[in-house]
C-alpha cells in the first residue's frame, strides 16, 4: 500500500492556481523530498495533506484512508512539524507532550512512556518540567518533533526542519529522521536546504509555480543535467580580471565565484584542468585547490526550475 | 460504521475534547485579559449600577451571579482561539483525530467550566452578606451549567473572526455583551420597563438571570421552562454560527 497519495490535487484562490492538478505518490517507508523555490505551493501542498486546507479538486489518500471523506481515520496515521514550533509556551515540556498523546487517545501509561522515552532521545530530559517558553529555537524544534511523533505515526509530514538551527542539532535531527525512517516511519520532507534532501531522501518531487515539474532520486536528476559538471579550485591570490579571464578559458560554459572558490561549469572538465593549469602558470598564481564535481542535486534543481519557468512563458 | 464503532468514535472524541478543556484551563484561565474582561470588569459595572439602589438581596445576587457567568464563560474562547492562531497551535488540533466541531465543543467547555467556577465568588457574597440561601440547589447547579456552557458558545462564536489578536475579539464582543447586558432586565427589572419590556426577549442574559433568581428565591419573571428553553434555543443559535463561521474560514486559507 501507498502511504500517500495524490490525485489531480489543485488549490485555487480565487482564481489564483497555487497547486494546479499536481499527483504523485509515495511509498510505504520511503523518505520523500518535496522541493521548489520560495511561493512555488509546497506549503499549500502540504496543508491540503495533512487536512489544513480543503482542496479546489483532487483526492489525497493516508495509508488508504480519503483525507476528505475519511480524515479521522487518516489523521491518526500521521503526525505533523509545521515550519513554525506550535507548542504551548506557557506549559512545561512534559504537559506538551501528555497534550499531544491525549490528542491521538494514548493510555496514560503509554503516554508517560513514550514522553519519557522521547525526552531522553531528544536529550531534554533535565527540562522535563520546565515551561517551554525559556527554551532556545533548537528546544522547541525538538519538543515540536516529539509531540508529532509521541504516538510513532506511520507517516510524518516535515516541513522545514532544520531550518534556523545550529549544525550540532541539525546533524543530530537528521540522525533523528534517518532512525525513524529505518524503523518504518515514512516521512515527507519540505526543506530549502538542497544537501538535506541531497543525503536523505530516496526520492524528491520539485514543484514550480504550482505544477509538479519532476519526481525522481536525486541520482536520477541529476545524471539528467549532465551539462552541468564542474571544476571547483581556489588560488592563493584574486586579482580583479579573475573571473572575466576563467570566463574566456577554453570550455568554460560559466564562473561561479562560490566564497573563496572558483566553479567552473563545462561539458569537459579535463580540457578546463588543464587550461587552468596553463592560466595558472603565466600569471604566477599558485591553486590551492582543485576538485572536478558532478552536477549537484542545486544545479538540477536550478535547471529543472528555469525549463520549467521556460514553458511558462511560451504562449 | 457499526454501532459499537460509533461509540467508541464518539468515545475518543469526547475525551479528546475533554484534553482541549484541561489545556484551556492551564494557559487562559489565569490570563490578564481573561481575568480583567471575565471577572474584575462584570462586577465592578454590576457594583457602580446596584450600590445606592433599594434592591432586594434576592433580585441583586442572581444579577450578580448572572453578569459573571455571561462574562466570564464567554471570555475564554475569545482568548484562547486567536493566540493559538497566532501561535499555530490551533492547527495543531486540527491537523489531529479530532472532528472541528468536538474541537469546538473543548473550548465550549473550557469557558463554561471557568464561568461555573467564577460564579462560586457572587455565591459566597450573597450567602455570607447577604444570607441567601439557594431555593432550588439542583436546578441551581443545573441552570449554572446551562448558562455557563450558552454563554461559552457566545464567546466562541465571536472568535471565529477571523484575527491572531484577542482584543480584536474581545471589542467586537463587548460591543454585543454590554447592550444585551442592558435589555436584560439586571440594571432595571421588567416589570418596571412597562412597553419596553418586549425588548428583553432579545437578551439571552434576560433567561439566564430569571433562571438563576427562580433556583435562588423561588420567583422568576417568565418562569423556568421558558427560560431554560430561551437559554436553549439562543445556545443552538450560537453553535450553529459558531461552528459554520469557524469552517468557513477553514476552508478559505
Amino acid at each position: 500500500m501507498k502511504a500517500i497519495e495524490v490525485k489531480n490535487l489543485t488549490k485555487y484562490y480565487g482564481s489564483f492556481c497555487a497547486v494546479d492538478h499536481i499527483t504523485f505518490d509515495v511509498g510505504s517507508g520511503e523518505l520523500f523530498g518535496f522541493l521548489g523555490p520560495n511561493g512555488a505551493g509546497k506549503t499549500t501542498t502540504i496543508r491540503m495533506l495533512t487536512g489544513l486546507s480543503e482542496p479546489s479538486e483532487g483526492n489525497v489518500s493516508i495509508m488508504g484512508y480519503d483525507i476528505s471523506r475519511d480524515p479521522f481515520h487518516a489523521k491518526e496515521r500521521f503526525g505533523v512539524v509545521p515550519e513554525v514550533s506550535n507548542i504551548y509556551e506557557d506549559l512545561t515540556a512534559w504537559d506538551n507532550l501528555m497534550f499531544a498523546g491525549e490528542l491521538y487517545s494514548m493510555p496514560r501509561s503509554e503516554r508517560s512512556r513514550r514522553a519519557h522515552e522521547l525526552l531522553d532521545t531528544f536529550e531534554l530530559t533535565g527540562f522535563k518540567d520546565k515551561k517551554v517558553k525559556g527554551f532556545s529555537r533548537g528546544m522547541r524544534r525538538m519538543i515540536t518533533i516529539a509531540m508529532a511523533i509521541i504516538h510513532s505515526p506511520d507517516i510524518l509530514f516535515l516541513d522545514e526542519p532544520t531550518s534556523g538551527l545550529d549544525v550540532q542539532r541539525s546533524v543530530r535531527l537528521k540522525e533523528i529522521f534517518s532512525d525513524l525512517n529505518r524503523d518504518g516511519t515514512t516521512l515527507f520532507l519540505t526543506t530549502h536546504i538542497l544537501e538535506e534532501a541531497n543525503t536523505l531522501c530516496d526520492r524528491v518531487g520539485i514543484i514550480v509555480k504550482g505544477k509538479l515539474a519532476a519526481v525522481d532520486a536525486p541520482e536520477k536528476l541529476k545524471r539528467t543535467i549532465q551539462a552541468a559538471q564542474s571544476v571547483e579550485f581556489s588560488f592563493d591570490t584574486m586579482t580583479p580580471m579573475l573571473v572575466h579571464d576563467l570566463a574566456a578559458l577554453p570550455a568554460v560554459s560559466s564562473v561561479r565565484k562560490e566564497g573563496d572558490k572558483f566553479r567552473l561549469y563545462t561539458n569537459d572538465p579535463s580540457s578546463v584542468a588543464t587550461s587552468l593549469f596553463e592560466y595558472a602558470k603565466m600569471h604566477a598564481l599558485k591553486i590551492i585547490s582543485i576538485n572536478t564535481l558532478g552536477p549537484s542535486l542545486e544545479d538540477a534543481f536550478l535547471a529543472i526550475i528555469k525549463q520549467q519557468e521556460g514553458k511558462g512563458q511560451e504562449p | 460504521m457499526t454501532y459499537s464503532e460509533m461509540l467508541s468514535r464518539i468515545w475518543r472524541e469526547l475525551r479528546r475534547a475533554w484534553a482541549i478543556t484541561k489545556k484551556d484551563a492551564r494557559i487562559y484561565y489565569l490570563r490578564s485579559g481573561t481575568i480583567m474582561f471575565g471577572l474584575m470588569f462584570p462586577f465592578f459595572l454590576f457594583i457602580s449600577f446596584a450600590v445606592g439602589r433599594n434592591l432586594p438581596p434576592q433580585v441583586l445576587i442572581p444579577g450578580l451571579m448572572a453578569i459573571t457567568i455571561f462574562f466570564s464563560a464567554s471570555s475564554v474562547g475569545p482568548m484562547a482561539v486567536p493566540t493559538e492562531r497566532k501561535t499555530k497551535t490551533y492547527e495543531r488540533m486540527i491537523t489531529a483525530p479530532i472532528s472541528p466541531i468536538s474541537i469546538l465543543l473543548g473550548e465550549i467547555a473550557g469557558g463554561a467550566v471557568f464561568g461555573a467556577v467564577m460564579i462560586v465568588i457572587p455565591l459566597i457574597i450573597g450567602m455570607i452578606w447577604y444570607d441567601i440561601r439557594i431555593f432550588h440547589p439542583i436546578g441551581f447547579v443545573a441552570s449554572i451549567a446551562l448558562i455557563s456552557f450558552g454563554f461559552s458558545a457566545m464567546g466562541i462564536m465571536f472568535s471565529a473572526i477571523p484575527t491572531e489578536n484577542p482584543g480584536d475579539v474581545m471589542m467586537i464582543l463587548n460591543f454585543v455583551r454590554l447592550p444585551l447586558l442592558f435589555v436584560s432586565g439586571i440594571f432595571i427589572p421588567i416589570d418596571q420597563m412597562g412597553k419596553y419590556g418586549i425588548v428583553t426577549v432579545l437578551s439571552p442574559l434576560t433567561y439566564a438571570k430569571d433562571l438563576v433568581q427562580y433556583a435562588v428565591s423561588g420567583n422568576s419573571f417568565y418562569g423556568p421552562m421558558i427560560d431554560s428553553f430561551g437559554i436553549i434555543v439562543f445556545t443552538a443559535l450560537f453553535l450553529w454560527i459558531g461552528v459554520s463561521m469557524h469552517e468557513r474560514s477553514r476552508k478559505t486559507v
